[in-house]
């Protein structure tokens, strides 16, 4: 039968690798990467950590400000435990939406608890005579993120 | 003896009449025209500046988000794939990275950005081979596709 325009469907035909090769070739990159790890070949780490409802690109030796109080004293050490994702040059482990606690370790200490400046809130209406003039400081805190540390625990 | 009210010589005089001006002026220093200097002006100004700021705070939100947008946009064509479908597909395997996070990787780590990329492009095959089920038409219907026997 003649090719005709309708003979196939308009979209592009999507054709995914086979199974049992593509469970080989994971597998063989996984066993790589533990490797990797296991060795220690990896420079500076980055990892993005979900603290203070929001999320943060961190690598070692960082300074955090987080607009909020933390009930640590300056000084104490802080783990942090939503990790979403953690890379190095060569490698990246992505977590589904986290990575397990016994894969990735991110250590910060609290450095400073201060206020924030003394910021302005302002309403006016005109020709209503109404002004109302706020100054509000919101307490700071900052963390310096000591080490970002993974362990070779993949499966 | 106590007096009780206070003699009329005794009058109440505004003194620091230079500093309460000048706390309004310390804010108009770095505009433009008059009102950097005439205090009749720099009221007016100073208070539309500081509204103008309030007001900036709850927009520049905004904007950062629309601004995350576009650059992941841009980042996920130059790997072959529209920002719906990047997103889409990101959510669905269940990786949960805000925008801000995702533009700071398309910025600083290309690499990790191009693996999102084939994740999100691969579940997006998944996806549609999902949908599309075994390609065969379902039964006792009369397609567009007419078989000659």
């Amino acid at each position: 039968v003649a090719k005709t325009s309708l003979t196939s469907p308009p979209w592009p035909e999507v054709k995914l690798p086979d199974p049992v090769e593509e469970a080989k070739y994971h597998a063989e990159v996984v066993q790589k990467v533990t490797k990797m790890i296991a060795t220690g070949q990896y420079g500076r780490l980055f990892a993005v950590v979900h603290f203070a409802s929001k999320q943060w690109k961190i690598t070692s030796e960082d300074l955090i400000m987080m607009d909020n109080v933390l009930e640590a004293e300056c000084g104490d050490r802080i783990r942090m435990e939503k990790v979403l994702l953690v890379g190095a040059d060569d490698f990246t482990l992505i977590g589904r939406p986290l990575l397990g606690k016994d894969l990735v370790r991110v250590e910060a200490t609290v450095i400073e608890k201060t206020e924030s400046w003394p910021k302005i809130n302002m309403r006016f209406w005109k020709r209503h005579n109404y002004q109302r003039k706020k100054i509000i400081t919101n307490p700071q805190t900052v963390l310096r993120i000591n080490t970002i540390e993974i362990f070779p625990c993949l499966s | 003896m106590v007096l009780l009210s206070a003699p009329r010589w005794l009058r109440s005089r505004l003194t620091d009449r230079f500093w309460r001006v000048q706390e309004v002026l310390k804010y108009a220093r770095h505009f433009r025209g008059r009102k950097n200097r005439c205090y009749k002006l720099a009221v007016r100004s100073v208070r539309r500046a500081f509204v103008k700021s309030t007001k900036a705070r709850r927009e520049k939100k905004r904007f950062l988000r629309a601004l995350w947008i576009t650059r992941i946009e841009a980042a996920s064509l130059e790997h072959g794939l529209k920002y719906p479908a990047f997103i889409s597909n990101l959510l669905k395997s269940q990786v949960e990275l805000n925008r801000k996070m995702i533009a700071d990787l398309a910025i600083y780590e290309p690499k990790t950005f191009k693996s999102l990329a084939a994740l999100a492009q691969r579940r997006r095959q998944e996806g549609f081979l999902a949908a599309l089920g075994d390609g065969k038409e379902p039964a006792g219907i009369f397609s567009r596709i007419v078989h000659h026997y």
